[in-house]
C-alpha cells in the first residue's frame, strides 16, 4: 500500500474536521489562512482518495445496542475470502478482519443481549461454509476507542457521496 | 461452538450483569425529530442546517439546536474520521493480552497509554485485554515490545494477530468522551 502524501495543510484539515465536521468551509479557510476553494477543493480530495469520511456518531444511549462483542473464527484458510465476505455481508456485524494468527477472521459487533451474540455467531457464522471454529469474547469495559481513525472502505466512500 | 470453556455463558452473562457500563446509567431521550437529524447527518455530515431543515420540514433553528443538545448530552458528534493510512499507518495488529498478578484494568489503563494502542478493551473469555495497536511499519514492533510493553506490570502473555486485509468497518456507535 503506497502512502500517501499529505501535506501540512492536509493534516490541519483533518484535524479540525475531526474534532468537528460541522464548520463551514468558510471558517476553516480563516483559521488556516486559505481560501475558501482551497478548503473545498482539498476536502474533496480527501473524501475521493478514501482518506476521510464524514460521519455521525452517536452514544450508546441512543443505539441500544452498547455491547462490543468479538467473534474470533477459524475458517479453512482457501475459504478464507469467502467467508469473511459472507461474514460481512450481515447487517448486524460492524467489522470484519482478515487476520493472520490464532484466528483468521475477527469479526465485531454490538449487540443488546447475549442471545443475539450466540444467535449470530452460532447460528448465522458457524453455519457458513468453510467456518470450523467459532469463539466470542465480550468487552465489559472499553478502556481507550478512538472513533476517528478508522479503515474507510469504498462502502463508506459511496456512502458519502450523497 | 465453544463459548469459551473457561467461563462459560451464565458467568458471562453474571459478569456483564455485574458491571453496567457507566453511561447507561443516566438515559437522554431521543424522539423521532433528533433520529431523523442524525439520519440525515450520516448521510452527509458536511450538510449545514438550512439543507437538513428543508429536508425534513424543520427551520434551520430546530435543526442548529437539536444537534446542540445531543452534542452537549455527549450523544453525538459529526466528525471526520480518517484511513489509518492517512496518518502512515500501514500496520495494524490485534494483541490479545492475558493479565496475571494485577487487575487488569490496571493493565488495561497502562497499556492504553501508549500512543500506538488505539483501542483497548476488557473482555470476556480466555484472555483479559483486547486491544488494536497501529503502526507504521514493521521495525516499530520491536521498540513497542521490548521498550513499552516490557516495562508494563502483569503481562502474562502476548498474543498477536496481524491484521492482513479489513473487509468491513463500519461503526457509527461509540463511546463519547466530553469535549476538552
Amino acid at each position: 500500500m503506497p502512502a500517501p502524501i499529505l501535506d501540512a495543510l492536509d493534516r490541519q484539515l483533518i484535524d479540525l474536521l475531526s474534532c468537528d465536521a460541522r464548520v463551514s468551509n468558510r471558517k476553516i479557510a480563516v483559521e488556516l489562512g486559505v481560501t475558501e476553494g482551497t478548503v473545498r477543493g482539498r476536502i474533496k480530495r480527501l473524501q475521493q482518495d478514501g482518506l476521510i469520511a464524514f460521519t455521525a456518531v452517536t452514544g450508546f444511549e441512543m443505539a441500544r445496542k452498547s455491547r462490543l462483542s468479538f467473534i474470533n473464527v477459524q475458517a479453512n484458510v482457501d475459504k478464507v475470502r469467502d467467508v469473511a465476505r459472507a461474514i460481512s455481508g450481515l447487517p448486524e456485524i460492524n467489522a470484519v478482519l482478515i487476520t493472520m494468527g490464532q484466528f483468521n477472521i475477527t469479526a465485531m459487533c454490538l449487540i443488546e443481549e447475549l442471545d443475539a451474540l450466540v444467535e449470530i455467531a452460532q447460528d448465522q457464522i458457524l453455519t457458513i461454509e468453510g467456518v470450523h471454529h467459532v469463539e466470542t469474547s465480550i468487552a465489559v469495559k472499553t478502556v481507550k476507542y478512538n472513533a476517528r481513525m478508522a479503515k474507510i472502505t469504498p462502502q463508506a466512500m459511496i456512502q458519502d457521496g450523497n | 461452538m465453544r463459548l469459551t470453556p473457561e467461563r462459560p455463558v451464565r458467568k458471562q452473562l453474571a459478569q456483564l450483569r455485574a458491571k453496567p457500563p457507566a453511561d447507561m446509567t443516566q438515559r437522554f431521550n431521543f424522539d423521532a425529530t433528533d433520529v431523523n437529524i442524525v439520519e440525515q447527518l450520516r448521510l452527509n455530515g458536511r450538510a449545514n442546517n438550512q439543507q437538513i431543515a428543508e429536508r425534513l420540514g424543520l427551520t434551520a433553528t430546530t435543526v442548529s439546536t437539536r444537534i446542540k443538545r445531543m452534542e452537549d448530552a455527549n450523544q453525538l458528534r459529526v466528525v471526520a474520521v480518517s484511513d489509518f493510512t492517512a496518518h502512515g499507518f500501514n500496520f495494524l495488529l490485534r494483541i490479545s493480552v492475558e493479565v496475571d498478578g494485577r487487575a487488569a484494568s490496571e493493565v488495561a489503563h497502562e497499556l492504553a497509554e501508549l500512543p500506538q494502542v488505539f483501542a483497548a478493551h476488557i473482555v470476556t473469555g480466555r484472555y483479559d485485554i483486547d486491544m488494536l495497536v497501529a503502526l507504521h511499519d514493521f521495525d516499530d514492533l520491536s521498540t513497542l515490545l521490548l521498550d513499552k510493553f516490557s516495562t508494563v506490570r502483569g503481562i502474562r502473555s502476548l498474543t498477536p494477530a496481524i491484521v492482513v486485509d479489513i473487509i468491513k468497518y463500519q461503526f457509527d456507535v461509540a463511546p463519547i468522551e466530553g469535549r476538552d
